[in-house]
């Protein structure tokens, strides 16, 4: 029986280290790209204990990166949306990508979704001129239904949501 | 054979998203001050379909139609001012939907305000296997490719859904107030 458990567990680690490595990747990439660190969020924990039990929005874990005043130029968009492609492993599905100009500001979002078992995990980076956010998401049926019925609206929304 | 194998592999991305966006459609971006990519292959569909609720009436007739898809395809452009794209950018799509398989079932066009609305089908042996919208506005150019069996009506469940702007079922025009209130 040990040695059942013992195997289940090291055929699913590979799985469970892709997708942290993804994130991972993904924040070293924007890292080095933005030459700045993400912000140090304290007690972030528990935020993920509540998502374990409350599943707001439909969100039962998360993951969160923000770099505060990175000062990105608007030139940059092309290089920043090849980034984040190369850094985003080949498991990720593109699901939407917003990029925006409007009144001389800048946005970019981009949302890589992923099955995982009866959930799904969303990827998302947002990125403005003077803040970036890394999300990662595990979402339950719920919490898919919002991203599905309107992907665009979600895709803005975490931004607002993240940092607010 | 590894000739046409190398071949099949090379064609399998088009397969997948059988109206082919154009450089010159993806230059677009560059003058655009909004640009949205919509991409739903068969996987996330399935997805998708798996995960909406059948018991409830709203969503259960997208979960319907959403299960025999193999792609939806939203690209959408805004511009600040009109004139940034040119007539032979459309026609560039226009074009790929033309073949044999093709045919437009509504066109609708504004002398007044510009706009003008496409919707085409395509047939395979009787049967609808896919579904493409062109709806371009002096200041705003949308297509939409949905690959698999669906009817034209049922374009307006899937409206609002997935990125695909809601559609006036009458005539195939584009609905713009319904876009905003989702």
């Amino acid at each position: 029986m040990r040695r059942i458990l013992a195997l289940g567990l090291l055929l699913c680690a590979p799985a469970a280290f892709a997708v942290e490595r993804d994130f991972g990747d993904l924040v070293r990439a924007l890292s080095d790209e933005l030459h700045c660190r993400p912000t140090r969020i304290p007690f972030f924990g528990l935020v993920n204990l509540v998502a374990f039990v409350a599943e707001p929005a439909g969100a039962k874990h998360l993951d969160l990166a923000i770099f505060e005043h990175p000062n990105i130029d608007v030139r940059a968009e092309h290089r920043l949306l090849q980034t984040v492609q190369r850094a985003v492993g080949r498991g990720w599905s593109p699901f939407v990508t917003v990029r925006s100009r409007r009144s001389g500001q800048f946005e970019l979002v981009m949302v890589y979704m992923r099955r995982e078992g009866r959930d799904c995990r969303l990827l998302v980076t947002s990125i403005q001129r003077d803040e970036a956010v890394v999300v990662e998401l595990k979402l339950n049926p719920d919490g898919l239904e919002r991203w599905i019925a309107d992907p665009e609206l979600s895709a803005r929304s975490v931004h607002g949501d993240s940092t607010n | 054979m590894k000739l046409a194998m190398i071949g099949f592999v090379c064609l399998l991305p088009m397969m997948a998203q059988d109206v082919k966006i154009p450089a010159s459609i993806e230059k677009l971006a560059d003058k655009a001050s909004e640009v949205v990519d919509v991409t739903l292959d068969a996987s996330l569909l399935q997805l998708a379909a798996k995960f909406l609720p059948a018991n409830d009436p709203d969503t259960a007739q997208v979960k319907r139609l959403v299960s025999g898809l193999k792609g939806v395809y939203v690209r959408s452009f805004q511009f600040d001012k009109p004139g940034e794209y040119q007539a032979s950018d459309v026609e560039s799509i226009r074009s790929q939907l033309r073949g044999p398989n093709w045919a437009r079932i509504v066109g609708v066009r504004k002398l007044k305000s510009g706009e003008h609305s496409e919707v085409y089908l395509r047939t395979e042996g009787g049967s609808i296997t896919g579904l493409a919208v062109i709806a371009a506005e002096p200041k705003e150019l949308t297509i939409v490719n949905i690959n698999g069996p669906i009817r034209p009506e049922d374009l307006q469940e899937l409206g609002g859904h997935f990125g695909i702007p809601k559609l006036d079922g009458e005539s195939g025009r584009k609905n713009d107030s319904g876009k905003k209130d989702e």
